[in-house]
């Protein structure tokens, strides 16, 4: 079987986009298939709430 | 978002107010400062209007989860992922378990989590490109800060972002073109690293039947990793370049399809060479072109004016130069120095001959790079220009999405108004620039280059050749 990363370099990017929406829109640009994630820090940004989400999911 | 750096910053401007100061990372702080209070109003009254998305569109399908994304999107290949360092390592994980590989833009991801990422990411086949990678090129389509440019026979692996930007806005000028570019992120030729991402991306370009030569770009790699990595680059099928800027040793004394460059300009040439059945236009310059400028430039000159001021957006556009300038023998101060040059003891201040990486932490830390805001860099021409000892400013403009739109007419003020202060003093300013990008960038790099010109600067298509003609008027000084 092809590896994932070979698969990328011939069929290109499908994209799921975190952070800036900018680069979303860039791929949107250029015909590519790409998804933005209204993304929050988990947790409401508490690095142990985080932690202990981590270890439950 | 109300995380604790940010409302460090606010505090420190004096405009964290006690609501602000309670904001959660969740939350959106909009703090202002105005002349007036009509100003606030009327920002006030269209706040909402802004906030609104220009357009509607599929990318913004509203999903709170990489999870949800990937269901929604079940054929998705790649994250693109830019939040917050702290947050940027545990999406990244969450990425490559579901099978995605991983563009990761942010920096100030730990050097424990970059290893523990793309091992995880061998493990499965996958890549990390990054953290703290500003390009890639995959099958022509350009993630992060990347040029448009036509596809071609040439791959490229690179720890910068600029450096990738120059060499295949280079290979497009020439009349080639890239089948891939694959960032790495700038650490990973580091021992501590040892190329993970590099093999993973070696092998990729190796197998991939569109390549048929591969250039690696990057700074010196650490030594330990250098010697790993060697046996398995003289085993690749296909003919490689490296560009290791500012490495002094011989690594492929024997040539054959192995062979190493000093600068971007030399590896794009020479990868255009290989693959093309006509010689490519010369990434040279004119030198009877260059000596009429330097003469035209040494009249206007005060005898105080001696020293170059580069001022760049690029971090591997400053390394470079300082390369080139060595081997003009001359001596510059950095805030990021080649091994062996002198460390700038204040950023923020120049000396003698000075590169200054404005994309360096010191100067982006909660402030948008130079690469999407000009405001740093103009108020620094300005400084420059004040002092009676600078001769030259040596400046990079790069091109490209998600760049600023209008980066050289950004700078023209402020190059016009130092060039006004040497004046005033008797003396005169050159300007010296380099524009990176391509007749398909956004920005239209006809138009980049026009407006330097007009402000009186001397453009040339690479960021090398910007070096050695500042290099060339100095030492005529």
């Amino acid at each position: 079987m092809e590896s994932p990363l070979k698969q990328l370099l011939q069929q290109g990017p499908i994209a799921i986009n975190l952070g800036l929406q900018i680069f979303a829109a860039s791929l949107e640009i250029q015909a590519i298939e790409v998804i933005h994630v209204n993304w929050a820090p988990p947790a409401g940004g508490d690095p142990e709430l985080m932690a202990i989400l981590d270890e439950l999911l | 978002m109300g995380t604790g750096k940010n409302k460090d910053l606010l505090r420190e401007i004096g405009v964290l107010g006690s609501e602000a100061a309670g904001a959660s990372p969740q939350d959106l702080i909009i703090a202002l400062k105005a002349d007036s209070k009509e100003v606030l109003d009327e920002i006030l009254k269209n706040i909402d209007l802004w906030l609104q998305p220009a357009t509607e569109s599929r990318a913004r399908v509203s999903v709170r989860t990489l999870e949800e994304a990937r269901h929604r999107q079940p054929r998705s290949n790649l994250t693109v992922i830019s939040i917050p360092g702290e947050y940027a390592a545990r999406e990244a994980r969450k990425a490559l378990e579901l099978g995605l590989s991983v563009f990761l833009f942010s920096d100030h991801v730990s050097l424990e989590e970059e290893i523990f990422l793309k091992k995880l990411a061998r493990e499965k086949g996958l890549i990390v490109m990054g953290p703290d990678c500003g390009t890639a090129l995959i099958g022509g389509v350009g993630i992060g800060f990347a040029n448009r440019v036509r596809r071609g026979p040439i791959g490229v692996i690179g720890g910068s972002g600029t450096g990738i930007q120059e060499f295949t806005s280079l290979v497009h000028r020439a009349g080639s073109g890239i089948s891939h570019a694959i960032g790495t992120g700038s650490r990973d030729f580091s021992d501590a690293v040892g190329g993970l991402s590099f093999l993973s991306a070696l092998e990729g370009l190796e197998e991939d039947p569109g390549t048929k030569i591969i250039a690696i770009l990057s700074k010196p790699p650490g030594k330990a990793a250098l010697t790993a990595l060697l046996p398995r680059i003289s085993a690749c099928r296909k003919p490689v370049i490296t560009c290791f800027l500012g490495f002094r040793e011989r690594l492929w004394p024997n040539g054959g399809r192995f062979k190493e460059v000093r600068t971007l300009d030399e590896a794009a040439s020479l990868a255009v060479q290989a693959v093309s059945e006509t010689a490519p236009p010369l990434l040279s310059f004119d030198s009877r072109l260059l000596e009429e400028w330097t003469q035209k430039e040494r009249n206007g000159k005060a005898s105080a004016q001696k020293f170059i001021r580069g001022l760049f957006a690029g971090g591997t556009f400053c390394y470079q130069a300082q390369q080139v300038l060595r081997e003009q023998g001359i001596e510059v101060y950095s805030n990021a120095p080649l091994p062996g040059n002198p460390e700038l003891p204040d950023p923020f201040s120049s000396r003698k001959h000075s590169l200054v990486d404005l994309g360096a932490d010191e100067f982006t830390d909660r402030r948008p790079h130079p690469m999407i805001d000009s405001r740093v860099r103009c108020e620094r021409i300005l400084k420059e220009g004040e002092d009676p000892h600078v001769a030259v400013l040596l400046l990079d403009i790069i091109l490209g999405f998600n760049s600023a739109p209008d980066p050289a007419g950004d700078l023209v003020p402020a190059i016009l108004a130092a060039k006004g202060t040497a004046s005033r003093r008797g003396g005169s300013l050159s300007v010296v620039a380099s524009v990176c990008g391509t007749d398909e960038d956004p920005q239209d790099l006809k138009r980049q280059v026009r407006r330097l010109e007009e402000a009186g600067a001397l453009v040339f298509p690479s960021s090398a050749q910007a070096a050695g003609a500042a290099a060339f008027l100095a030492k005529r000084l």
